[in-house]
Parts: C-alpha cells; sequence; structure tokens
C-alpha cells in the first residue's frame, strides 16, 4: 500500500513553509512539495518588511489588525530573522498634513502605536531623511528576512516529521471519482494525501484550473532597487494613499527600494526582471524620501508578483482581495480533497497556516490546537552574536542563531565569501539540511554573495568548494551565479554598476 | 608651476605603457599618468613593475594621479590637469589618451550618457540605455565596444572636430574607429 501523506501543500514560499510547519506541530504527516529552491517566487523578491500594519490603516482595517499581531508573534517567535528598526511615515510639502492626521486616528482604531513626532525631531531620529519634511509618525515597522524566515520554518517542520520534497514540480493535480488524492510529479511519480493545500502563490490558478477549479487571479508586478549600503536606520515610508516607491527597507547590510504596481499577463510570471523604466520611477521617488540615494551606487534591481484575487472571475480587476483567501474546494466548487491559501503578506503569513490547518484539522476531524504562535523558530531561541564570539563565527550566528552549534568551525572555519563573512562551514550546513543545486539557492540560505561586492570576488573560490558537494563543475555554477546576478545589473547598468560589469565580463565573460 | 614633455600619456595600463616605452625609446621626453585601476595587465604588481620599468628608462610617471581635465585652443590640447598636481600640470606637444573604458574610468556614465571625462572627447553609445547590454551575460555585450570616436588617423574627435595633437590608444578607442599609429610621432 503506498504511502498517503495527512496533507500535501504544495508550494515552497512563505504560506507553504508556515502551512506545513503548523501541520507538522499539530501532528498531521504532511509534505511540501517546490518546484525550485524556496523562495523562487515572491517571497524571495519582496521589501523584507515586516508590516505593522500601519500602511493599511487607512484603506483596510482588518489587514492592520492582522499585521499588528503577527507583527508581534513574529518579532517574539522569529527574533533571528526580524530586525526591530522601527519606521517612519514621512509627510512632504507636497502632501500636506489631512492625510497625517486621520493616518494617525486610523493606526490607533487598528491598535497600532503610531505616534507624531516633530520634525526636527524624527531627522535627529533619522538624519537620513528629506530635511523638507512637514511632519512624522513614528510606527513600529521592521525588517525581516524573508529567506531566513522560511529556512526557520522548513526546519521546525522536519523536526517534528514533515517532508520536503524541493525541485520538483507539480504536473498534475490526481483526482478520483471527484476527489483530489494527490498530485502527480513531473517525474512522473504519484504522491497520495487526505487534502492537498494550494499555496503557490500565483501560480496556484493554474494548477487548480488543471483539476477543472476556477480561480481568479491577478498577477501584480512589483520592482524593486536594491542599493549597495544601508542608507537609513528605520523603515521610512510616505504619509500619503499608498503609491509606486514610496517604502525604503534596510536589509541588513543594504537598502531596498520599492515597489510598483503594474498589472502584468500570466505568462510573464515565471520570467520577472525589473526593467530601465521602472528603476527610473523607483530613483525618482525614492530620492525625495532619501535624498542621498541619488549618489548611492544601485546594486541590482528586480521584481515580484503579487498573487492577488479576483473575487469575481469574470471582472476586469477591479474587486481585487489583497487580503487572505482561503478557499474550501469542496463547498467551493464541489471538489473535495482540495484547499487554496493565498492572497495575504509575508506579514501575515503564520496567521494564513493557522486558517489553512483549522480547515484542514476539521476535515480531518484533528482537534489539534495551533502552536506556531507561542514556539520560537529554529535559530530564534535568544543566541545573539557578541565580540566575544570568533569573528568567523559572529555574521553565521546572526544569521542562524542556536543552528551554529550545528557548523563545523573546526575543519570549515575559512571564510569564502568576505562581504557576508560566510564560511565553508555554514555552506555544509545549508547543503546539508536545505538541499542547494547551484551558488544561487546556496544564496537563498547564507546570504552568499549578497554583499557589495555581488560574489565579484569571491565567486570562483565559492564554486570550487561548493563543486565537491554539487553535481556540476566549477565553471558551469560560475555561470549560472553569473547570469542570475546579470539579469538584476541589467536595468541599472550605468555608473559604477557599469564598472563592476567591466570587470565582471573581464574576469568571467566567455566572449573577452 | 606646469611641467613640460614632448609627450603626456593618460592611462597606466597595456596600451599606455606599450606607448611610452616606445616613445622613450625613440628619445622623447615622456610622461605616465597612472591611476593604478588598470583591468588589462592582471593583479597589481606586473603594471607596478611595468611602471617601474619605464621609470628606470627616464619616462617620468605620475602614479595614483588621475587626469582630471585639460586645456584645449585652436583645435589642440594645450595642457591637462590632474587631481593631485592641480590645473595646467603637465603641457605637452602631444598627448595620448589611454584610459581605458569604464572600470579605469576611461569612460564615465549616468543613467543616460556617457562620457569622455578628461577632453570631453565625443563617444559612440546607444542613446537608448537598454541597448547598453545583452540579456545573456556569456553574449558579447555592446557596452564593451563603446568608446571615443578617432578620425582616419587616429586622431581624438571632440565636438565633431579633429583634436589635431590628441591621439588615442587601447581599449579607450571605440570598436570599428582607428587606434593611432605612434610611429608618426
Amino acid at each position: 500500500m503506498q504511502k498517503e501523506y495527512d496533507v500535501i501543500i504544495i508550494g515552497g514560499g512563505i504560506t507553504g513553509a508556515a502551512t506545513l510547519r503548523d501541520c507538522a506541530l499539530r501532528g498531521l504527516s504532511s509534505l511540501l512539495i517546490e518546484r525550485g529552491d524556496i523562495c523562487d517566487g515572491a517571497s524571495g523578491r519582496n521589501h523584507g518588511l515586516l508590516h505593522s500594519g500601519a500602511r493599511y490603516a487607512v484603506t483596510d482595517r482588518e489587514g492592520a489588525e492582522e499585521c499588528i499581531r503577527e507583527n508581534r508573534i513574529l518579532r517574539r517567535i522569529a527574533s533571528n530573522c526580524v530586525e526591530p528598526t522601527d519606521g517612519l511615515f514621512i509627510s512632504l510639502p507636497e502632501d500636506g498634513l489631512d492625510y497625517q492626521a486621520n493616518f494617525i486616528a486610523k493606526c490607533r482604531e487598528a491598535g497600532i502605536d503610531a505616534q507624531a513626532i516633530d520634525p526636527a525631531e524624527a531627522l535627529r531620529m533619522e538624519p537620513a531623511i528629506n530635511p523638507a519634511i512637514i511632519g512624522a509618525v513614528k510606527v513600529p515597522d521592521a525588517a525581516v528576512d524573508p529567506f531566513r524566515l522560511v529556512d526557520a520554518h522548513i526546519l521546525d517542520a522536519q523536526r517534528h516529521g514533515a517532508e520536503i520534497l524541493k525541485f520538483t514540480a507539480v504536473a498534475s493535480l490526481v483526482k478520483e471519482d471527484g476527489r483530489v488524492v494527490g498530485v502527480k510529479t513531473s517525474k512522473g511519480d504519484v504522491l497520495r494525501a487526505k487534502e492537498v493545500v494550494l499555496a503557490a502563490g500565483i501560480w496556484t490558478a493554474d494548477i487548480a484550473a488543471a483539476a477543472g477549479v476556477r480561480i481568479g487571479m491577478m498577477p501584480s508586478k512589483g520592482a524593486l532597487v536594491i542599493y549597495g549600503h544601508r542608507v537609513a536606520n528605520m523603515v521610512i515610508n510616505r504619509c500619503r494613499k499608498p503609491a509606486n516607491a514610496d517604502i525604503l527597507v534596510p536589509g541588513d547590510v543594504v537598502s531596498v527600494l520599492g515597489t510598483t504596481s503594474d498589472k502584468v499577463p500570466m505568462d510573464a510570471c515565471d520570467d520577472m526582471h525589473a526593467t530601465p523604466a521602472e528603476v527610473d520611477l523607483l530613483m525618482r521617488e525614492g530620492e525625495k524620501l532619501v535624498p542621498s540615494l541619488a549618489r548611492t551606487r544601485i546594486i541590482r534591481a528586480y521584481a515580484g508578483v503579487r498573487p492577488l484575487v479576483v473575487a469575481d472571475p469574470a471582472g476586469d480587476g477591479r474587486n481585487v482581495s489583497r487580503g487572505i483567501v482561503l478557499l474550501d474546494h469542496e463547498e467551493r466548487d464541489g471538489v473535495p480533497g482540495l484547499i487554496t491559501i493565498t492572497g495575504g503578506k509575508l506579514t501575515t503569513a503564520r496567521l494564513m497556516a493557522e486558517m489553512a490547518t483549522d480547515l484542514i484539522c476539521r476535515k480531518l476531524g484533528s482537534t489539534a490546537v495551533c502552536e506556531t504562535a507561542n514556539r520560537p523558530l529554529p535559530g530564534s531561541e535568544g543566541r545573539k552574536p557578541g565580540f566575544k564570539d570568533p569573528f568567523n563565527k559572529r555574521a553565521a550566528i546572526g544569521r542562524h542563531g542556536t543552528e551554529i552549534g550545528k557548523m563545523d568551525f573546526e575543519k570549515g572555519g575559512e571564510i569564502l565569501c568576505e562581504c557576508e563573512n560566510v564560511t565553508r562551514a555554514e555552506i555544509e550546513y545549508a547543503v546539508k539540511n536545505f538541499g542547494v543545486r547551484n551558488i544561487s539557492d546556496l544564496r537563498r540560505h547564507t546570504r552568499i554573495g549578497m554583499g557589495t561586492c555581488q560574489g565579484s570576488f569571491c565567486i570562483r573560490k565559492v564554486a570550487r568548494v561548493l563543486a565537491e558537494y554539487v553535481e556540476a563543475s566549477a565553471d558551469e555554477l560560475v555561470y549560472e551565479y553569473r547570469q542570475e546576478r546579470w539579469k538584476g545589473m541589467t536595468p541599472v547598468l550605468w555608473g559604477d554598476t557599469l564598472r563592476e560589469a567591466e570587470y565582471m565580463h573581464k574576469v568571467d565573460g566567455n566572449e573577452i | 608651476m606646469a611641467m613640460k614633455f614632448d609627450v603626456v600619456i593618460i592611462g597606466g595600463g597595456w596600451a599606455g605603457c606599450s606607448a611610452a616605452a616606445q616613445l622613450c625609446d625613440s628619445g622623447l621626453k615622456v610622461a605616465i599618468v597612472s591611476e593604478g585601476l588598470s583591468l588589462s595587465v592582471s593583479g597589481s604588481a606586473t603594471p607596478y613593475a611595468r611602471l617601474a620599468e619605464l621609470q628606470r628608462r627616464g619616462v617620468t610617471v605620475l602614479r595614483g594621479d588621475r587626469a582630471v581635465g585639460a586645456l584645449i585652443e585652436d583645435g589642440r590640447v594645450k595642457s591637462v590637469h590632474t587631481r593631485n598636481l592641480g590645473d595646467d600640470a603637465l603641457q605637452a606637444d602631444r598627448f595620448v589618451l589611454a584610459t581605458g573604458k569604464f572600470f579605469s574610468r576611461g569612460l564615465l556614465s549616468d543613467k543616460e550618457h556617457i562620457w569622455e571625462p578628461v577632453f570631453g572627447a565625443d563617444v559612440e553609445y546607444d542613446p537608448d540605455r537598454s541597448k547598453w547590454y545583452d540579456p545573456d551575460f556569456n553574449k558579447p555585450q555592446p557596452f564593451m565596444k563603446y568608446g571615443v570616436k578617432t578620425s582616419p588617423d587616429g586622431f581624438v574627435l571632440a565636438g565633431g572636430a579633429v583634436v589635431g595633437n590628441l591621439l588615442a590608444v587601447g581599449e579607450i578607442v571605440a570598436e570599428g574607429y582607428p587606434q593611432s599609429d605612434l610611429g608618426k610621432l
């Protein structure tokens, strides 16, 4: 008799990973299947912003309340992934102060601690902001590392018995007598489960459609730019109706500016990249938030797709939800065995998982209660790097917290990536715990090559080490990585980035 | 106070050093300005050794300095300003532009333009930034072909006119434009 899981989850973003963890903690036998590596979709292509909810307070009270609740929970259970920077909503002369008054009132109604700050005081707190500001509001926004957050969820799930199958696409859902009973993989294997959960972001619609279930989704592209330095201490937002390029988020050593919001065709979702025109727009607006961005080197630009759900599939996109969407396809479409969890935000993924897992438990007759809000994630049990830690361990402790105990610094203490201080020991840990095919995968789990040099100096060393563990030659690994980085560099290819491009081409380009 | 030479070479990479060697062997009084950002010779030790050898052969080597501007009158370069020595630092009968491409700052760029910063030479490039690159990293990249325009004799063009005593050699010259024949000096 073939193994039957309680739950199979499709999609290795934050929603799928959080659902896998919740299911595992409630004792359900669970498998997550992902066609690429974790965070290949929107979960790896966003701001890395842990919303306080303030951005939604005026337009979406429910979403704002969800955000502030989850914000507080993640600071607790994922302390290792969250940097509690706080955020400012600044008003520029052209914005006026009318929006601000209503904004503060709505934040407080939603339970968000929003405090008006005198412009002079705001400039002392955050000297990087535009000195022309006429008002500022401090809110509990924070920075979150989405890669680290997803890894921590997957690790915890695995340590509670869950399984993960990466680099394996779902070819189709398997139906018997109208019920979804499992999935068929692109390799031809059939995997069976009592419930199948679609958590594949924008790709959910296609998988569901193949099983005769219609979910109206509208891909909304968001482009972002990464600056090569951290120019601000806090998250900087514009205090006005949400618009393009009005959030700057500090992310470890860099700064991320975004975003745009444009409807794109479904077939564009597999090859998302920012365009030169989007970069120009982002820079124009971003420099109003933080003027020094005009003089800061840009590392790269990228883009992701928000999986917005259209309430009326026949509609034209006007009735679109950015909120959490949980679909019970047994109720909705007469297709038992299938559940969709989508919409929502990085910040609210844990709540989405709780809602989905509650439904799964009802279907399976389980009375297990959700514990994900109370248990710290692996790595987040309180270990922070200090000056007593050896230099080559500090960055790894910052990234992996208590997981440092699983890395062999006796043999692998040599630092390979100088920008992010990644050692052989951390690479071995990532290969063993997360499964890695190439340097782009390794980057998601270690930050290798994500620093200011973007791998220009270290990537050959890293490739030689990684080639010992994976089925690819060092040259193939370098090429894959360069091509991936090139995609992000080309929209910002001028000034110092163009200088860097010439260097890269002379060192690694095959044509030169 | 200005220093006077027969030839001043801007750029201490492969092209500039080769030009300096050739010209000093023919008995000319030569100076070379090297910022030390060359990519045409591997590492730091080799280019430094080449400059030391030129110095032994009588070339004046301005290490770690960068040409930042020039005085041009009646279609001829009169002098070059450097970051360390200031205005009118280097005077000569002839000047050789050998500053390479982007990494060595022979060419500067912003979102819309690419320019040559010392002499304001005319630069061959596509005004549409999205044409500067090929999306495939391993394909020939258009930006690697960009550079200054030269006359059939290898003299640099600025504002569409020939600068009569300014020659260009090496990677600063746009693909398809003639390199200067230093023998003519």
